[in-house]
């Protein structure tokens, strides 16, 4: 059975097995080699400088404070999803009714173009005749209606909250996907014994969800650290430095945006960093989050 | 025992309880409501604002259209170039799709079902590119893509998204592949089929659900991203419908025409919301498949 079947693994694999390795893996291993390298990009000029541009980022002040705005993208942005889609799930997880529709519409954010929710939520957040302040406005709060949401105070924040409602939909959907394993009878053996939704959400969806949960935050350091598109199309022009992103810095450093840069060397250190840091936390929660999964 | 003390207490007692449970519950159903609803309302405000014109619209954000007034669509689709660039997105991303599926699918295929030496290490080479950071390709491949003549081409972005691409729909195929029963094979080699003719005109059937799915969630993906454009792409005339959006919005400092830029955002978001309108239950199941089997 498996003699006949092994004929068919190496033609079989081979057109994914060329273009992942030219096209990704080749890449991935090249941009050790480009990241030891002063380089503009046009010339030939490429000259081995060795861990220069690694030593160079850890003093760079630029780079500490993106990563710093990243953490907490990653940490806030993490702790409001979270809470929230666990709060969506707990409220939606028993309802049949409706369920599928709640479930579609929370999840909608995430299948449109990142660019026209930068643009939606640039004109919620434009300060003169933008939605929130004139909803500000028409509830008579003058005062709060004058803020600049996208000022250089409150424009991390305010896009924070952006960020957090379209992956919201996304975890939500995950969990509740989750939730919809368990089964119905622990829920109805709880309620004859009087417990509560808060209590039957601690007692028995947080506990059995918790691989979901832990898979979820896996997901989450991964999609928060490589944050781009959003934050990029935002402001409407470039991007103000309180919204910069480890990504964002690195394909401004490689490309520039007005002025050219043309650091490749130094942009492809700053990945790197990058790829270390994600690998880094992606190891360190799956080891610590995942306890031995529930058998039910 | 909470029973008991329940029928112990007054009449009044008794609903003030019941109201203490039943207020904060309300309380939370009423802030999914009004999720839902933001949701809904921020889809449904520019889908109406679209047809306003700029005077309408800076005279009151709030108010319906006087009339439907399709001039931005026309503005957008021509001399924004809209209609372009939402051409070369369906041709770029119909192909691109098409050949992730096509190499994903047969490769997903061996790596589920056939044991073979280094069947472990294969499978976990190609998942692990789910956790790369794809900025980290950006320098090398636009090397590479340079030395291959493909810069400022929609051929080499389309070879990058099917690389990209791969680690994930490999990951969820073989998830599809590997529930199937495995007496299906052995009754194909019994009656003497090859083992291609059997993947292809029993096993691929069989997994047709799984397939349209990564099919449909790559363009959706794929419809969505600007990223690799923006990079790879200088020409105009190249642009897809994203970094067309996205250049629409840059120019929009200039112009002030928010009208135009709404009709913009309605051109690039409605096939992927006509999609997911469509079949949301399986996009859904599809792009959270890895967490759940993780």
């Amino acid at each position: 059975m498996n003699t006949w079947l092994k004929r068919i693994v190496v033609p079989f694999l081979a057109p994914a097995a060329i273009l992942y390795l030219v096209f990704f893996v080749f890449p991935a291993v090249q941009s050790l080699w480009v990241s030891l390298h002063n380089w503009s990009g046009f010339t030939r000029d490429m000259t081995f400088i060795g861990v220069r541009n690694f030593t160079e980022a850890l003093k760079d002040k630029t780079f500490h404070r993106v990563l710093m705005q990243s953490l907490g993208l990653v940490f806030f942005g993490g702790i409001l999803t979270f809470c929230l889609s666990l709060f969506f799930t707990g409220l939606l997880g028993g309802k049949g009714r409706g369920k599928g529709f709640f479930r579609a519409v929370i999840f909608s954010p995430n299948v449109i173009t990142m660019v026209a929710l930068a643009t939606l939520w640039g004109f919620i957040y434009n300060p003169r005749f933008g939605l929130l302040n004139s909803l500000l406005r028409a509830l008579g709060l003058t005062r709060l209606a004058e803020v600049s949401w996208m000022g250089p105070d409150l424009v991390y924040w305010s896009i924070l909250a952006a960020v957090v409602w379209i992956y919201v939909g996304f975890y939500t959907v995950l969990f509740m996907a989750g939730a919809d394993k368990i089964p119905i009878a622990f829920y109805e053996a709880a309620k004859l014994e009087g417990a509560g939704n808060l209590r039957m959400f601690f007692t028995i969806t947080f506990p059995l969800l918790w691989d979901v949960i832990s898979m979820g935050i896996v997901y989450w350091i991964i999609d928060g650290f490589m944050q781009f598109e959003f934050y990029y199309a935002v402001s409407g022009s470039f991007p103000p430095i309180q919204i910069w992103t480890i990504p964002i810095y690195v394909v401004i450093l490689a490309f520039g945006k007005r002025t050219p840069i043309y650091r490749m060397g130094y942009a492809t250190a700053i990945a790197f960093y990058l790829l270390v840091i994600v690998t880094l936390l992606v190891t360190l929660s799956r080891k610590f989050l995942r306890r031995t999964a529930v058998e039910y | 025992m909470e029973r008991n003390l329940e029928t112990r207490e007054s009449a009044g007692g008794l609903l003030a309880r019941r109201l203490a449970a039943a207020v904060p519950s309300g309380v939370a159903n009423l802030f999914l409501a009004l999720w839902i609803a933001f949701t809904l309302f921020t889809i449904a405000w520019v889908l109406i604002s679209s047809f306003k014109t700029n005077r309408e619209l800076f005279e009151s954000v709030w108010s319906l259209p006087r009339g439907l007034n399709v001039q931005s669509y026309v503005k957008a689709w021509r001399i924004s170039k809209m209609g372009n660039y939402f051409l070369n997105s369906l041709l770029l991303i119909t192909f691109s799709t098409a050949g992730i599926v096509f190499v994903a699918a047969p490769a997903a295929y061996v790596l589920a079902r056939v044991a073979f030496r280094g069947r472990q290490l294969v499978t976990n080479i190609f998942v692990s590119g789910m956790s790369i950071p794809q900025v980290l390709l950006l320098v090398p491949v636009f090397m590479l893509l340079r030395r291959f003549l493909l810069l400022d081409n929609l051929i080499g972005v389309g070879l990058v998204y099917v690389a990209v691409n791969l680690p994930f729909t490999i990951f969820m195929l073989i998830s599809f592949f590997i529930t199937l029963p495995v007496e299906l094979e052995e009754a194909s080699a019994i009656d003497g089929a090859s083992p291609v003719r059997t993947f292809l005109t029993v096993m691929l059937p069989l997994a047709g659900p799984g397939i349209i799915t990564a099919f449909i969630i790559n363009f959706i993906w794929n419809w969505k991203e600007y990223f690799w454009p923006l990079v790879l792409i200088s020409s105009d005339s190249k642009k897809t419908v994203s970094l067309g959006l996205y250049g629409l919005q840059g120019s929009m400092q200039y112009s002030a025409d928010w009208v135009g830029l709404f009709a913009g955002c309605v051109i690039v978001m409605l096939p992927t919301l006509l999609l997911f309108a469509v079949m949301s239950k399986r996009i859904i199941s599809g792009m959270t498949i890895g967490a759940l089997k993780g």
